[in-house]
């Protein structure tokens, strides 16, 4: 009786579920448009782009072209199209950004979950996310991948496995201010186990932060995919957007054949760049208890 | 205070401990163990043994820990597979660019950053505000190697104003070595301040705005101070001190865009070493340089934390409300 009372008291909600209204926010100014749709071209580009343009290998006669009619991009230094490199190359960011994102968001939110609900916990995950925030991150990246070999696997495994400790850090913030509200209490009463409580009750309520820092963390695992292959760690067997610029390194032409650093340089910063703002908005766009998102 | 102190050495102490430590079980844990890295598909059982007696491989792994652990306090960090000559001689010869390079980089970055983060605070969705919103954006967003070039492009090529690569130029001396010095650090310290800065000032901003809205804040200005003093005396002093330690925090990838602009730029610190090591497969020298990168930048944190000891006289007194 007295919700019925309360829901038609409030008419400002117009029958919207949150959800709804999150995404009315959203969508509220062109960037919102915009930048998701920059991510579903890249998506597009990432699924499609392989199925229609070969998969640049061997060697090709016109080397080190400027971008030409036939080759929109250029060419690089062995005469393979750079235009079907950075499509490639697509497929490959996302894909590292997909996975390392989401790993390093199940480790985040477990250990971040974990150290709020287990006082005893939290003093060793709270020093460890410390110790592993003030390491340089991108030098024991470079050691891990060039002990374990190269390739799409140990990349993505590597930058998921040392992105978590700001998630971890974000998550455990959120989850002490959930597990210190009163159902969280009252569930206990009841008799609920702690496993059961930190997921159908603290993890839902944590959730919508994941889904921003999983995009906000797989947006920097492509800078980091990029910067590992740059310095030749990339899988030498698939073209990334860093394997494109190590390849102008090698060749010491980074900068006179600029077509072979400008258009992976493009992909990386539209994406980072969409990625981030649909992160930033979704997190702005939401109304609820918990928010918080990585600088 | 003491307690605060020997706390926070004992941090940085355990930091480093977990660096070497990650290291060290990496790879040993590795398939085939540390022998397959240095026989590089070379099958001498003979060899294998000598190399796996002459590293102390034979022993347990805990004996070869501590073993390990023994030889990095006396600053032995092995071999290079490539030179043949003592990693921590390698490491020291490049050192001094890096910290030049990074260092530059963070005073400059602590310097400009602070004031443009207040300047974004005080005058909040202003033109300054709006910029920096901006610019810290896309200073996340932008890889640092592709700035790098665009800066070499335009002001080393086109306009010939720096040096294109390298860190100083052959056959000069007193005054033109430092000038030749300075000019070849421009270019690199201008990409790695560029990618910081913004990320950076934003976190002042949003410090400066807590402070602004703080209660001895709305007081001062009630008592009928000028904004001005409001903002400089009661204000910034009170977001400087978390803003340093924040600096202290961005230390980490401060210097992993030191390695990639080094690169770039051919500048001969660790970042470049790293670049070649990672050519040659050298893998000691690939651990000393993250090594010695984790103990630099745990240091300084360090020390961070203690200039900000010495400014902040609630830390002092150990109430730290």
């Amino acid at each position: 009786m007295t919700t019925q009372a309360i829901n038609t008291a409030a008419p400002s909600t117009r029958g919207m579920s949150p959800r709804q209204r999150t995404w009315r926010r959203f969508f509220s100014s062109p960037a919102g448009y915009i930048s998701l749709g920059t991510l579903a071209v890249f998506a597009l580009i990432g699924i499609f782009g392989p199925m229609i343009v070969p998969y640049p290998s061997g060697l090709g006669t016109d080397i080190l072209q400027p971008p030409t009619a036939a080759h929109p991009f250029g060419t690089d230094g062995l005469g393979l199209d750079v235009l079907a490199q950075v499509v490639w190359g697509t497929r490959m960011s996302l894909l590292v950004a997909l996975f390392a994102g989401l790993l390093a968001v199940a480790i985040g939110a477990f250990l971040g979950i974990v150290a709020a609900y287990f006082k005893k916990a939290d003093a060793v995950i709270t020093t460890i996310t410390d110790v592993m925030l003030s390491l340089p991150l991108l030098p024991l990246m470079i050691v891990v991948t060039a002990m374990v070999g190269p390739s799409i696997v140990t990349l993505t495994l590597v930058i998921g496995f040392f992105s978590w400790p700001e998630i971890c850090r974000l998550i455990r913030s959120n989850a002490l201010v959930v597990s210190g509200m009163p159902f969280i209490d009252g569930a206990r009463a009841i008799g609920a186990s702690p496993l059961r409580i930190m997921l159908k009750e603290i993890l839902p309520m944590v959730s919508p932060l994941l889904i921003v820092n999983a995009l906000l963390t797989g947006a920097r695992a492509v800078i980091a995919e990029a910067g590992l292959s740059f310095l030749g760690l990339g899988d030498p067997d698939t073209w990334s957007w860093g394997r494109i610029l190590q390849s102008a390194q090698r060749d010491g032409v980074l900068v006179s054949a600029w077509w072979q650093t400008l258009f992976p340089s493009l992909m990386i910063l539209l994406l980072v760049l969409s990625a981030t703002i649909v992160g930033m908005r979704f997190n702005d766009s939401r109304a609820v208890k918990v928010k918080g998102a990585l600088k | 205070m003491t307690r605060y102190v020997v706390s926070r050495v004992g941090r940085a102490v355990l930091a480093v401990w977990i660096a070497v430590t990650i290291t060290f079980f990496l790879l040993r844990l590795l398939p085939g163990g540390p022998t397959t890295l240095m026989l590089d598909g070379v099958n001498d059982p003979a060899l294998e043994a000598k190399l796996l007696a002459d590293y102390g491989l034979d022993q347990p792994l805990i004996t070869q820990y501590g073993l390990f652990l023994w030889q990095l306090i006396q600053g032995n960090l092995g071999t290079s597979f490539y030179s043949q000559s003592p990693v921590a001689e390698v490491l020291f010869d490049r050192m001094p660019w890096t910290l030049l390079l990074a260092g530059s980089a963070f005073l400059i970055t602590l310097v400009v950053g602070i004031p443009l983060g207040v300047a974004a605070a005080v005058k909040r969705d202003g033109l300054p505000d709006q910029a920096l919103r901006f610019f810290g954006m896309a200073g996340q967003a932008m890889f640092v190697p592709s700035l790098a070039v665009l800066l070499l492009a335009v002001f080393a090529l086109k306009l010939g104003w720096f040096p294109i690569g390298g860190a100083v130029s052959s056959f000069v001396e007193g005054p033109q070595y430092v000038a030749s010095v300075i000019s070849h650090l421009i270019l690199p310290l201008l990409s790695l301040v560029f990618i910081n800065i913004g990320p950076y000032a934003l976190t002042v901003r949003t410090n400066m705005l807590q402070v602004l809205g703080a209660d001895y804040v709305r007081s001062a200005r009630a008592r009928g101070l000028s904004s001005q003093a409001v903002i400089w005396n009661h204000g910034l002093r009170n977001a400087v001190i978390p803003a340093v330690t924040l600096m202290g925090l961005q230390l980490g990838t401060l210097v992993g865009g030191a390695v990639l602009t080094e690169t770039v730029f051919a500048y001969p610190g660790i970042g470049s070493l790293i670049y070649e090591a990672v050519g040659r497969q050298d893998f000691p020298i690939l651990q000393g340089a993250f090594i010695l990168l984790a103990i630099t930048v745990v240091l300084a944190n360090l020390l961070t934390d203690l200039v900000c000891l010495l400014l902040d006289p609630k830390l002092r007194t150990g109430n730290r409300a």
